[in-house]
This record gives C-alpha cells, structure tokens and sequence, in this order.
C-alpha cells in the first residue's frame, strides 16, 4: 500500500522519472515536502521495525542523529541500497528515487546533537569510563566485549538515552544482550548474556567473556533474568557531575 | 535345447551382458496410476501426493521407527539443493516411487535423486523472468503432482508444467494466469483420476482467486472455480456492488487441497481478500475468502463453503491442508473435515454437509473467543491494540498431522502479538495492496506443538519452541510424531505425551515444510527440507 502512495505522490510531484544518479551528487529531492511525506510511509513499512516508528532506534541505530554526526545524505543512500553486512540490515533492490525520499525524511526529522552544547569534561569522563565501564564495552581497541561497543555511539543514541541506558539499564534490554543464569548439576552457577538458545541447548558468554554451551536436560535449572547484566548506576554509585562527564566523553565517540 | 539347458543359457546371457532382474524390473515400470494414489500410504514403499494421501492426514502407517529406538535414527544423507529463499524455506515435501525421489526447491529447481544415496538422476531449473510480482517475495514450491510417467510442478511466473519424470523434460507449459498483475503459483498440485488440480498465489496484489482442473495429458483447462464471484452470482451479495471490487478481491488458493473419491468432492483454503488489512471499500463477508470449499471434482461447482473469517483485515489466509477422517460422533459415524486456522481456532466440520461440529480456540487468540450459534466467530478486538495472532497467524500453511487411533490432530501452534493500522491503499496491478502497517511483537512470541483433541477441541499437550516457527508435522502409526522448529531441530515425540524423544540440528529453521517418510530395501527413511538441504534420517542398519 505504501509503495502506491509514494508512486502517487512521487507522480503527483513529477519526479517518478529514473535518476541518472545512484548515492551520487546530493538528494534530489532534498528538503522536498511531498518526497518526505513518501519517505516516511516507505520507512514505517520497511525499516521501522528494526529502528522504531520514530526512527529512534529499538535494537538498531537511531538515525535521527546521522546528520548531526557529520553523516552525508550520500551514504546513508548507498548504506540503505548495499545494507550492512555482518548485520541484520539488508540490501535493498528498491529504486533510487524511494531511497532517497526515505533519506530526504530522515534528514527532515534528524536532530541536532544534544552533545554539542554539553556540559562536562571529557577528559574526566574517560577517566570515568576506563574505570568503571571499559570492562564490559569497547572503545576502539580498549574495553570488553560483553557490552555493547560504544566506539561510535554518539553517531546512534542521543545522550538522554544514553543518560536513561547508565542510570535504568534494565528498563530496556535489548533481545541480545538478555541475561540468564545457569544451575549445572553440581550446583554451580554461571551467569551471562543469552547468545543462542534452541529447545535443547543454550549457548552463553558469562561475565567473564567465556563462550558457553549447555544442553539444558544436563542443567538443574535455566533462570531467564528480567535484569540487565549492567547493574544500575544510580547517584550513589555515579554522582551527576560523573554523569555529564561521562556523557560529555561518550558524545565525543564518532568512530 | 532343453528348457533347463535354455534357462541355463538364459543366466548365462544375463550375467554375462550385466543385465539384472532389478534393472530389467525398473525399465519396465510404467508409473503411476489413479489407483496407486487412492492406495495412498498403504504401498509404504510410495509417497505420491503431498499429504502422502487425499485425507491430508500425513499419518504414515509405518511402525518400523517406535518411541523405543526413535533414539538411535542416524542422517544416512544430505542434499545440497545450491539454491535458497530468503526470508522463507525450502518448503516442499517429496514424492518418491521406485526407490527415486521427486524435488522440487526453491526459485523452481527440481531434481530426481536417489533415495538411496542423494544422489541426482537429474536437475531442472526454470527460467523465470526477472519482473515476477508476488513470485518474487516467496520464491518457492511445495512439490510435484505425479501420474504415468507426468510430473507436474507450478510456477513463480504462474504456470503449470508437466516434465517427464525419467528425465525432467518439459512435456508441457501453460500459463495459469499473468504473474506481471500479481499472480504466481507455489503449491503441489493435486493429482485426482484424470485432472490435475491447482491454485494460485497472490492475494496481497489485485488478483482474484481461482481453483483450476487440467487434462494431464494435454494440458487442457477442464474448469475453473472462482473465489470470489462475479457479479450477480452465489456469494456476490458479500461485496460492495462494484465489480472492478470482486476482480481483484483475493482470495487465493495456494496450498494443496485434500480429495474424498466417494463423495467425489475436492476440499480447498482460500487466502485473505484484498487489501489485506483495509477492509473499508470492501464491506461485506467477502465470500469466498477465508473460507474452505467442497468443490465438486467432475465440474468444478461448489457444494458447500464455510467461511473461519468473514471480512478479514488480518491477512488470516486459510490455506492449510483439510484434514479428512471418518469419526464417530454422538454415536454416529461422521465425515468430517477438520483445519487449525490461521485466526487461531481448530474447526471441525461435516464435509458432507459443511455443518460446523466444533469450533474452539487452540491459541491464546484475542480478536474472538468463541464461535457463536449461527457460526460465526463472536469478534471482541479488532487488531488496533494489539495481541491478535499477528498476520502470520496462530498456525499457517504449514502441514498439521492426523493420528487417526489418537484422535488427536497435532499442529505447530504461534503465539506472536500484534498491531494493525490500516491504511487505504493505491491499487496498481502488479503493485502489492496490503493496506497498511502491522507492528509484529517478534522479541515476546513463541511457538509450540501442539496435540488437539479433535473431539472437543481441547489442547491435551504442548511442547514449547523459544520462538514462533513455521515447520509442519508429520505422524506415525508406532506413536510418533516428528516436527520441526525455527531454530533447526528436526525432532521426534511421543504421540500420546508430548516427551521429546529425539532431536537433530539441521542448521537451519525449518520453515513451511513437513516430514515424509518410505521404506527402501526393507529400511524405514524419514525425510525432511531445511534451509539448502533435504536430510535423509535412517536406523543404523544393524537395528531389528
């Protein structure tokens, strides 16, 4: 249904004609109202699933702050048309002109970056980072793997998110960074983040990074945990000006 | 010469020009009758429509692989197909006759291959265009028709072949329909006396339903069933009075109908109408959507049709295999139809009559709870907030199973939430006219096998999947039922319990695709599609 509404508004527009141009030589439709309109029907059908129907970001990046990283409509273009590879974002066989309309929407609702005007000192807040985050999340070569990498995380989360992620980490888990616990028959037990599961078995990275499988008949028990593996940095653990600092230096990780 | 002195030359003649009995008795085979069919899976050594019978059973009678040595089947072979789908599976279910296996895959590939080793006699693949319309989004197939020595496949660009079965030559192609509108064709044809019988995918483009019969010689339509109808005809009464509505208004037939050769009368799903989730310029039922069909097979002329979802708006096609039984109800010996919807409930009709004898939720289903006097469903929601079966339904096409001795119908069953917003769509042919957005709660479902007591429509057991999956079921006399998950186990249960007794990891999600089964050289063999691969399974063979 999307794809006849953009086919009627690209018409209406005139611009249903094929572009010469593939990513190259700026948006053509650029700022265009109509072409944004068709843009965001296209997105709610075809990427909204993975990147929120605000295009905020849910388990992917939030694209509302491509722009404002320094991102050029041309590669966002060819990032849509080639996909990611290694990633669940795929190619796309759609024609240029619906690529960009979706280009031309996300650039129209794209923010500026709410750490420009940041307070804090990034140098203390990678000090901050490297002593009570770097075990779990990468930055550039440094840090864990048990997290999520954070080398270019102003590029995909905005820093009230990101405040959110520091402060409640389990008022949202991501379905890949789900935590259980497992009991083994001599009463051990190891906790980690879910990496695979079937009917049968379960793989796992514990905190320790060490990759796991289990067959679960061979485990007393399998706890499913609501939390975060993150525990909560609350003012006790984190004072504000710990946060700002610590946001003003993740702000700066562009990649 | 004496006649012992000629059958000694007569032995020495053939072992010395390597001629064997086996050979000479393959050479001669002259394939496949009517009656070979109608015997179904008593020939054990034959699979030779896609249920393994016209009931849609897909209960074997085999007893060779029990719950007490199901432990030890072993993969004997893998084939590696080279082709795949995206987003789907490779969904077909194989025919074999004379110790050779008939496939048909992905993007129209098909092979002969030997049930012995994998091994192909030979391959076909077609050349598709490269504009298909629905094709495109589902490149698959479910598997071959066979009678003589015909075997007869479906198209993505919507046609119907027959290839010859000893070299996978086209003997004959006919188009169904424009695949550049939106139609394309993915099932197994049914193959009854002396008609081949299809239908047509592409209910999500402006398409109009249709069940076809073909002379399997020539290649001739013999009848066409539309369904949805045309003005001023049965049925038209459930559509706005405007007949560009009615030709693009869905309801197609893409999966494999079930055959009652006494009451000569062929039993077919057809899908959603269309547009799927807008149904605001097409009040009405919209017969015959959604609806099952007793159709008869001599003209093509409907008996009876019930209808599980009147004015769909939630894609609930109900294209799944009818399952036929002979029960006895209150008393009395019934011929029922039994089908696990899409819209979450297990039915059970007369399919004499189409009188509806249960109707009962075997999901967690919110649009409706109950199904109401004058049979229809009491609808409570209707899908705007959320937590119906999503669009993929509480089931879907995948094939349930039938235990006759059980009578219990064991189907995988989903759980996925779900958000529709409708939205009126542009109707261009060859362009898709869902109508709409549907948010899929993917991160909270899951998916279960399900045993029904077909009687009462009670759920007796369930064996839990982490996620929604979308492989079908398959069923032994020895009390076994094997099935398929979405994250590749090929398993085996207990029929009367639900224990697990036997699991292998294909590699990948089975999806869309059920087991078959066959005894070669006195050995039982259990096939199953997944992902790139058919896998062979097998007792070791030093097993009684």
């Amino acid at each position: 249904m999307v794809h006849m509404l953009l086919t009627c508004l690209l018409l209406a527009l005139g611009i249903l004609m094929p572009l010469s141009v593939s990513g190259q030589g700026g948006n053509p439709y650029d700022a265009d109202p109509a072409a944004r309109r068709a843009g965001a029907a296209l997105f709610a059908t075809r990427c909204a699933e993975c990147h929120g129907a605000d295009a905020r970001g849910i388990g992917a990046p939030d694209l509302t702050l491509l722009w404002a990283a320094g991102t050029e409509d041309e590669r966002v273009f060819r990032t849509i048309q080639r996909g990611v590879p290694g990633s669940n974002m795929p190619s796309s066989s759609a024609p240029d002109n619906e690529i960009w309309a979706i280009v031309a929407y996300l650039k129209g609702i794209s923010t500026v970056s709410p750490f420009e005007d940041n307070v804090g000192d990034p140098e203390q807040g990678r000090e901050i980072f490297l002593s009570m985050c770097a075990r779990c999340h990468r930055v550039a070569t440094q840090g864990g793997s048990l997290g999520p990498d954070l080398s270019r995380i102003a590029r995909i989360r905005s820093r009230d998110r990101l405040l959110r992620s520091i402060r409640e980490p389990s008022a949202s888990v991501a379905v890949r960074y789900r935590a259980v616990t497992l009991i083994t028959q001599d009463d051990r037990s190891i906790r980690g983040l879910i990496k695979s599961e079937d009917a049968f078995s379960i793989q796992i990275a514990d905190t320790s990074e060490r990759l796991q499988g289990y067959t679960k008949s061979e485990l007393q028990e399998v706890i499913y945990e609501e939390r975060s593996l993150m525990p909560d940095f609350g003012t006790e653990r984190l004072s504000n000006t710990d946060l700002d600092n610590l946001l003003r230096y993740l702000g700066t990780l562009r990649g | 010469m004496t006649f012992k002195s000629f059958l000694r030359t007569l032995v020495f003649v053939v072992l010395t020009t390597g001629i064997q009995a086996p050979v000479l008795a393959q050479n001669t085979e002259s394939g496949v009758t009517y009656e070979d069919i109608l015997n179904g899976l008593s020939e054990p050594s034959k699979w030779l429509t896609y249920s393994g019978d016209y009931t849609g059973q897909r209960h074997s009678p085999l007893t060779m692989i029990t719950p007490g040595n199901v432990q030890d089947l072993v993969p004997i072979w893998t084939f590696q197909t080279g082709t795949m789908t995206r987003g789907r599976g490779f969904e077909t279910t194989p025919l074999v006759l004379d110790g050779v296996l008939y496939v048909t895959g992905s993007n129209n590939f098909a092979w002969a291959l030997d049930a012995r080793t994998g091994r192909p006699f030979w391959q076909y693949r077609r050349n598709l265009p490269d504009d298909l319309t629905y094709g495109s989004s589902a490149p698959v197939n479910r598997g071959f028709g066979i009678l003589g020595d015909r075997l007869f496949m479906v198209t993505l660009d919507a046609h119907l072949l027959a290839l010859d079965r000893k070299t996978g030559s086209v003997l004959w192609d006919i188009e169904l329909a424009d695949y550049r509108i939106g139609y394309a064709a993915t099932l197994a044809p049914l193959v009854i006396n002396d008609k081949v019988i299809v239908g047509i995918s592409g209910g999500e483009y402006p398409t109009r339903g249709f069940i076809d019969a073909y002379d399997p010689t020539s290649g001739d339509r013999i009848w066409r069933f539309y369904t949805v109808p045309s003005p001023g005809e049965f049925g038209s009464e459930t559509w706005p009075d405007d007949p560009e509505v009615m030709a693009r208004g869905g309801g197609a037939t893409w999966m494999t109908g079930s055959f009652d050769p006494e009451l000569n009368l062929i039993y077919w799903g057809t899908g959603n109408p269309n547009p799927d989730y807008y149904g605001e310029k097409r009040e009405g039922d919209n017969l015959f959507t959604n609806s099952i069909l007793a159709i008869e097979a001599d003209t093509g002329t409907l008996r009876w049709h019930y209808q599980f979802t009147p004015h769909d708006l939630h894609d609930w096609d109900s294209n799944h295999v009818p399952v036929l039984a002979d029960l006895v109800l209150d008393g009395e010996l019934r011929k029922v139809v039994m089908v696990a919807n899409r819209n979450g409930f297990f039915y059970m009709l007369d399919r004499v009559t189409g009188e509806l004898l249960v109707g009962k939720p075997f999901t967690d289903t919110t649009w409706a709870r109950e199904i109401g006097s004058d049979g229809r469903p009491i609808v409570l929601n209707d899908g705007s907030k959320g937590c119906l079966p999503d669009p993929w339904g509480g089931t879907n096409f995948m094939p349930p199973s039938f235990n006759p001795d059980l009578e219990m119908l064991f189907v995988t069953a989903r759980e996925v939430c779900a958000t529709f917003v409708p939205q009126e769509p542009e109707i261009v042919p060859g362009r898709p006219s869902f109508g709409g957005v549907v948010w899929i709660d993917r991160d909270q479902g899951y998916g279960a096998l399900r045993a029904i007591d077909v009687k009462t429509g009670e759920r007796q057991w369930e064996f839990r999947y982490p996620s929604a999956t979308m492989a079908g079921v398959m069923t032994t006399a020895s009390g076994l039922v094997f099935a398929g998950d979405h994250e590749g186990n090929f398993m085996a249960f207990e029929a009367s319990s639900g224990r697990n007794l036997w699991h292998y990891q294909t590699g990948s999600r089975i999806w869309g695709a059920a087991a078959m089964t066959h005894v070669l050289d006195g050995r039982q063999h259990v096939l199953i599609p997944s992902g790139t691969t058919l896998v062979a399974f097998a007792l070791p063979v030093n097993q009684p």
